[in-house]
C-alpha cells in the first residue's frame, strides 16, 4: 500500500514550507480626514425595518443638509450576519463602512480586534452626552477610553398573568423568596401551567438572582479580571435561580434546556403563571393567548421593594478606525445616536432610550415601558469589557454551569468553581 | 416473460406502492408544518393546541419576506449563483472523471483523495484563507466570490460520482466509435456524455442544492453591496436572537425550497431514462 | 446466480482488447488535458486554504492578528496541546464518532431501501415520494432542524400528542436527545443517497434484473448478488461522503439540542470547534481542531478503501 506513504509524504512536504506566516490585513487608522464624500453606514436590519428606516432617513437628510457635499449611504445587515460581517470589514477596510450599529458586548472584542475609532473626546465635547445613562456608557468603554455612543438599551422585567393571580388570590411578588413562593403555588393550583418559567441557558434571565445575592461575573479592571461566579454571594444566587427547576415549579426535564426564547414562548402561549422577559419580548407575547391578561413589574430583588440589578442589553453606534472621514463620521454618529432621534426611534419601533431625559419622556408617553424605566433606573449591570467575554460567551460556561446543577450532575460548589475556572482562563488568555 | 413477471409481481406491487407513499407523507410531513407555520398568525405557531390546520390563514408572513429590499434581487443573484455552479462543475468534473477512469496515470488514486480532503475539514476553518484569496482575486462583494468557492467545493463529489458512471460504459462502445472514426472530442461530448447524463442529473441536484442554501461564504464574501446578496440573507433577517419571527423563517423557507423543487421536476425526467436503454442497444 | 454475475461483470467490463490496453499505456498528456481545469480550481480554491489551515494551526491567530491589530506569534504545535490537553475533546470525539456512524449506516440503509423501492413502483407513487425527499433535501439545514424541534415539542408539538406521550422532553436524556437528531439528519440527508443509488440502478441493464428474479431470488439476495456489487463505485462515493458529512454534522446538534444539549452532553466535534475556538475568532485553536478531523477522516477513508481493495474492488 504506498498511497498513506504518498499523503505522508504530501504532507510533510507542506510542514516544511510552513516556515512563513499565514496572511494578514493590514487595518491601521486612515490618515486622511475628508470634509466631502460618501460616508457608509452599517445599521441592523430589523423584522419590520421600514419605520426604523424611516427615522434614519429623516436623521441622514438633515445630516446631508447641515454637511454640503457629504453623502450618507446606509445599509442594513441581517443581525445574523454581523460577526462574520463585521470581521471582513476590518479585514478589508476598502469594503468597511465608517459607521456601524453593534451588539453592546461586542463592545470589548472589536476593541482588540483593532477596529473601532477612540472617541473619548468627541463624547466629552458633545453636548448631549451628559444624560447618558451611567450603564450604557459602561457599554462603549473598554480601558476608560469610549468607542461609541449608545444607541438603544434593552432590559428584562418580570412578566405576570393578572388573570391567574386574581383568581389565585396572589399578589405580585416584592421579594425573590416570594417570588418563588407565588410561582409554587400557581403550580399547584394550576399543574398545567409552570410557575415561573426559567430556563438552564437563559444566561441573562439568571444573572439577576445572582446580582441580587450581591454576587459578581466578575471583578477587576481592564484585562485582569478575575471570575467571581464562584465566590459565597454568587453561590447564593445561583442555587436561588436553580432551585426554581423542580417540579413543582419548572420541571428540568423541560426547563434546563429552554433558552430565554423559549421561556417567552411558553409565557405568551399561555402555558406559565410569570416569566422573565425583555421590552423586546413585548410583540411576542401581544401576538399571543395571553394579550391582554398580563402586566409586566421590575424584577424584586432580595430585601422588600428593592429591584434585582438587570442585564443592560442594547446596541452601540461606532466609527471604524479605518475611516477616511473622520470628523464626519463622529458627527454622523452623533446625529445617528442624538435625543432626538433616539425619541423618534421609541416611537417607531420601541427601542428603549439610552439617555435619562428621553427615557422619561418615554415612559411618559406609553405605560408599558415603566417597569423598564424603572428597572434601568434602579441600576444595570454589564457583562465584562473584556475580548474574554464573547470567548465565554460562545462556550456557554454560564448555562454548562446551570444545566449541571439543574440536571443534578455536579453540586453549586463544584460547578460555579468550574465555570469560574474556565473564566479565568479565558480572561488569562486574552491576557 | 413480460406476462410471468407481471403474475408475480403484481400484488408486490401494490404493497410497493402503499409504502412508498406512506414514506412520502412521512417525509413530507416536517415540509407541510413548514408551510404551514408559514400561513399561521405568529401567535398559533407554537401554541399549546397543535392542530394542522389554521382558521385564520394570513400571508402576513410572505408579505415580510416578498416585501423585503431587493428581494427580486436577491432571487436572481441566486439563480445566476446555483446556475453557473452546476454548468461549470458539471462540466470540469465531467472531464477529470473521464480522465481517471478511462486512462491510467502515476498519482492517480493519490488525486482522487486529495480531491476530498478540503471536505474533511469545518468549513469556517477555511474562511478565512478564502477571504484572503477572494480579496486578492479582487472578487470581493461580487458573486464571483460565491461562485468560484462553491465551484471548488462541489468539484469533489461530482467528480468522484461521475467516475462511477464512466466506468459503466462499456469500453467497447468507445472502440467501435473510434473504429467508425470518430475523434476523441466527438466521442467524450457526442456518445459519452448523453449517457452519463443521468448522473450528471444527480450530481448537480446536490451542487444546486448546496449552492443555493449556502450562508457561510455569502455572509463573509459579500460585505459591503447588498445588491449581490443572495436569498439565504434574506432568510437571516427573521433570526433575531432575542426574539426570531418563526412565521417569517418558515415562509422565507418555503419561498427557497420551491425553486430547487421545479429544478428538480425539470432534470428529474432525464434520471429516469438515460443509460439504462443506452446499454441495452 | 454465480453465472449471472459473472456474465455482469463481463458485461461491464469486457476482457481487455489490445487496442484499449495501447491506448492506456501511451495515455500520455491527454488525461492530464482533462484534468487541467479541475485541478487549477481545487488547487487555487481548496488545497491553498488546506495548506494555510495547516500553517494557521501552528500559529495563535485570532481576528485581532487578522486584521492587523497584534501581531501573528509563533506556537509550534502549542495550539495542538491545547486541544489534546481538554479533557472535553476526547469525550466530544468519541460520541462523535459513535454518534457519526450510526447516521452514516442509518442513512445508507434506508437510501438505499427507498431507492430499491422506487424501482418497483409506478410514476406516481415514485415521483410523490420523490418530491418529498427533494422537499427534504432542499430545506435549509436551520430551517428543519427547528421544524423538527418544534414537533417533537413537549408543550406545543403534535408528535407527543399523536404518540399519547404527554409533555415527555425529547431533548433532556442524551440519548434521546441524540435520536432525535439523528431522525433529523436521516430526514435530510437520505434522499441524496436515494436519488443517487436511484440514478446507479436505473443504469444497470434491466435483463440483468429480469433474469434474476425469474431465478427466484428474493429482493435481498438480487440486491446483495448483482445490484450491491454493480453500483459499488456509486456506493463508494455515497459512503465515503456520507461519513464526511455525518462526522461534520453541526447545523441539527446546534439547533436541535441549543447549542450541545443540557450542560453539553450532546456536543460533537464541529459544534464543540465552533464554540470553543470559530465563534470567538480563536482561528489557530480552531485549525488545529479542523486538522484533527481532517486527519481522522483520511485515516477512515483510506482504512475503508483498502478494505474494498482487499474484496478485490478497484479504485
Amino acid at each position: 500500500m504506498k498511497l498513506p506513504t504518498r499523503l505522508a509524504a504530501l504532507a510533510a512536504a507542506a510542514l516544511v514550507v510552513a516556515a512563513c506566516a499565514p496572511q494578514t490585513s493590514d487595518n491601521s487608522s486612515s490618515d486622511t480626514d475628508d470634509k466631502t464624500g460618501t460616508l457608509r453606514v452599517w445599521l441592523f436590519q430589523e423584522v419590520g425595518n421600514k419605520p426604523k428606516e424611516q427615522v434614519v432617513d429623516s436623521a441622514v437628510a438633515a445630516f446631508e443638509k447641515a454637511h454640503k457635499g457629504a453623502k450618507v449611504d446606509v445599509e442594513y445587515i441581517p443581525v445574523d450576519t454581523r460577526a462574520q460581517r463585521v470581521k471582513a470589514a476590518f479585514n478589508d477596510p476598502k469594503s468597511a463602512p465608517d459607521v456601524m450599529e453593534y451588539g453592546n458586548t461586542d463592545t470589548a472584542g472589536y476593541v482588540q480586534d483593532g477596529g473601532l475609532l477612540d472617541v473619548t473626546e468627541d463624547f466629552g465635547d458633545w453636548s448631549e452626552a451628559k444624560a447618558t445613562d451611567p450603564t450604557a456608557k459602561q457599554s462603549v468603554t473598554v480601558d476608560g477610553k469610549l468607542y461609541g455612543a449608545p444607541f438603544y438599551v434593552g432590559v428584562r422585567a418580570l412578566y405576570y398573568r393578572t388573570d391567574v393571580f386574581e383568581e389565585l388570590g396572589l399578589h405580585v411578588p416584592k421579594t425573590m423568596a416570594e417570588l418563588a413562593t407565588t410561582a409554587r403555588k400557581i403550580r399547584a393550583a394550576k399543574p398545567e401551567l409552570y410557575g415561573l418559567v426559567v430556563g438552564g441557558a437563559y444566561t441573562y434571565g439568571a444573572m439577576p438572582f445572582v446580582w441580587a445575592n450581591g454576587g459578581e461575573l466578575a471583578t477587576g479592571k481592564s484585562g485582569s479580571y478575575a471570575s467571581g461566579i464562584d465566590s459565597a454571594a454568587a453561590r447564593k444566587g445561583i442555587t436561588a435561580y436553580t432551585s426554581l427547576f423542580s417540579d413543582d415549579n419548572c420541571p428540568a426535564a423541560k426547563c434546563a434546556g429552554m433558552g430565554g426564547n423559549d421561556t417567552i414562548t411558553a409565557f405568551a402561549a399561555g402555558k406559565a403563571g410569570m416569566a422573565i422577559g425583555g421590552d423586546f419580548s413585548h410583540t411576542a407575547v401581544e401576538a399571543g393567548k395571553v394579550k391582554g391578561e398580563y402586566a409586566v413589574v421590575p424584577l424584586p430583588g432580595v430585601t422588600s421593594g428593592s429591584i434585582a440589578p438587570a442585564f443592560a442589553g442594547g446596541n452601540n453606534i461606532g466609527v471604524l478606525k479605518s475611516t477616511s472621514h473622520r470628523t464626519l463620521a463622529v458627527q454622523l454618529m452623533e446625529a445617528l445616536a442624538s435625543k432626538k432621534t433616539q425619541a423618534s426611534l421609541f416611537d417607531a419601533m420601541g427601542f428603549l432610550p439610552t439617555f435619562t431625559d428621553v427615557r422619561d419622556q418615554a415612559a411618559a408617553k406609553e405605560p408599558f415601558v415603566k417597569p423598564f424605566v424603572q428597572t434601568l433606573t434602579a441600576g444595570t449591570k454589564f457583562v465584562p469589557a473584556s475580548p474574554a467575554w464573547s470567548q465565554i460567551d460562545s462556550s456557554l460556561v454560564l448555562p454548562t454551569m446551570f444545566q449541571e446543577v439543574v440536571s443534578g450532575k455536579k453540586d453549586v460548589a463544584a460547578a460555579s468553581a468550574e465555570a469560574a475556572k474556565k473564566m479565568d482562563a479565558a480572561f488569562g488568555s486574552v491576557g | 416473460m413480460r406476462a410471468v413477471r407481471g403474475l408475480v409481481a403484481r400484488p408486490w406491487r401494490f404493497a410497493a406502492e402503499a409504502c412508498a407513499l406512506l414514506v412520502a407523507v412521512v417525509v413530507a410531513f416536517p415540509l407541510y408544518w413548514m408551510v404551514l407555520g408559514a400561513f399561521k398568525p405568529a401567535g398559533e405557531i407554537r401554541s399549546s393546541e397543535p392542530r394542522p390546520w389554521t382558521l385564520e390563514p394570513s400571508l402576513d408572513s410572505f408579505r415580510r419576506v416578498l416585501g423585503q429590499q431587493e428581494f427580486g434581487r436577491y432571487f436572481l443573484n441566486s439563480l445566476v449563483v446555483a446556475g453557473a455552479v452546476v454548468i461549470a462543475s458539471g462540466v470540469i468534473a465531467f472531464l477529470a472523471a473521464t480522465a481517471v477512469t478511462r486512462f491510467r496515470f502515476r498519482f492517480r488514486t493519490t488525486l482522487l483523495i486529495m480531491f476530498l480532503v478540503a471536505q474533511m475539514v469545518p468549513v469556517e476553518a477555511l474562511t478565512i484563507p478564502l477571504f484572503f484569496l477572494m480579496r486578492d482575486f479582487g472578487q470581493l462583494n461580487t458573486l464571483g466570490s460565491l461562485i468560484l468557492p462553491h465551484i471548488a467545493f462541489s468539484l469533489p463529489f461530482a467528480i468522484w460520482m461521475l467516475r462511477g458512471f464512466v466506468k459503466a460504459v462499456p469500453e467497447a462502445l468507445e472502440e467501435a466509435a473510434y473504429l467508425d472514426g470518430a475523434s476523441r472530442t466527438r466521442f467524450l461530448w457526442q456518445i459519452l456524455f448523453p449517457l452519463v447524463l443521468p448522473g450528471l442529473v444527480a450530481t448537480s441536484v446536490f451542487s444546486f442544492i448546496s449552492a443555493w442554501n449556502d450562508f457561510l461564504f455569502a455572509k463573509s464574501f459579500i460585505i459591503s453591496d447588498t445588491s449581490q446578496s443572495t436569498l439565504p440573507m434574506a432568510l437571516l433577517v427573521f433570526y433575531e436572537p432575542d426574539d426570531p419571527d418563526w412565521g417569517g423563517v418558515m415562509a422565507g423557507s418555503t419561498v427557497m425550497t420551491i425553486p430547487v423543487l421545479v429544478f428538480f421536476v425539470l432534470v428529474q425526467r432525464r434520471l429516469v431514462s438515460g443509460l439504462g436503454g443506452a446499454v441495452k442497444d | 446466480m454465480t453465472v449471472t454475475d459473472t456474465a455482469v461483470v463481463e458485461k461491464r467490463t469486457p476482457p481487455s482488447t489490445p487496442p484499449v490496453r495501447r491506448r492506456r499505456s501511451r495515455a500520455g498528456r491527454t488525461p492530464w488535458l482533462y484534468l487541467a481545469p479541475a485541478l487549477v480550481v481545487l488547487a487555487a480554491l481548496l488545497a491553498y486554504p488546506v495548506y494555510q489551515l495547516g500553517l494557521i494551526s501552528l500559529f495563535r491567530y485570532t481576528q485581532a492578528q487578522v486584521s492587523g491589530g497584534e501581531p501573528t506569534a509563533f506556537r509550534g504545535f502549542g495550539n495542538y496541546a491545547d486541544v489534546f490537553s481538554d479533557d472535553q475533546f476526547w469525550q466530544v470525539l468519541a460520541s462523535t464518532v459513535v454518534f457519526a456512524a450510526a447516521c452514516v449506516v442509518s442513512t445508507l440503509a434506508v437510501g438505499c431501501a427507498l431507492a430499491v423501492l422506487l424501482t418497483r413502483v409506478r410514476a406516481v407513487p415514485r415521483l410523490a415520494l420523490m418530491l418529498a425527499a427533494m422537499g427534504a433535501w432542499a430545506t435549509p439545514a436551520v430551517t428543519g432542524s427547528t421544524v423538527w424541534l418544534f414537533l417533537f415539542d413537549p408543550d406545543f408539538g403534535p408528535v407527543n400528542r399523536l404518540l399519547g406521550l404527554g409533555d415527555h422532553s425529547w431533548t433532556y436524556g442524551r440519548l434521546s436527545a441524540f435520536f432525535l437528531v439523528l431522525l433529523e439528519v436521516v430526514w435530510c440527508s437520505f434522499p441524496f443517497v436515494m436519488v443517487t443509488v436511484y440514478a446507479g440502478i436505473r443504469s444497470v441493464p434491466s435483463e440483468v434484473l429480469e433474469a434474476a428474479a425469474l431465478d427466484g431470488a428474493s429482493q435481498w439476495r438480487i440486491w446483495r448478488s448483482v445490484l450491491a456489487p454493480m453500483l459499488r463505485p456509486i456506493l463508494v462515493v455515497v459512503t465515503i461522503q456520507s461519513v464526511i458529512w455525518d462526522f461534520k454534522v453541526f447545523t441539527q446538534i446546534y439547533v436541535m439540542t441549543n447549542g450541545g444539549g443540557i450542560a453539553g452532553q450532546n456536543l460533537v466535534l464541529n459544534v464543540y470547534a465552533y464554540q470553543q475556538a470559530f465563534a470567538s475568532s480563536q482561528y489557530g485553536l480552531g485549525s488545529a481542531i479542523g486538522v484533527v478531523m481532517l486527519l481522522i477522516l483520511l485515516a477512515v477513508t483510506l482504512v475503508y478503501l483498502r478494505l474494498l481493495r482487499r474484496q478485490g474492488e478497484e479504485l
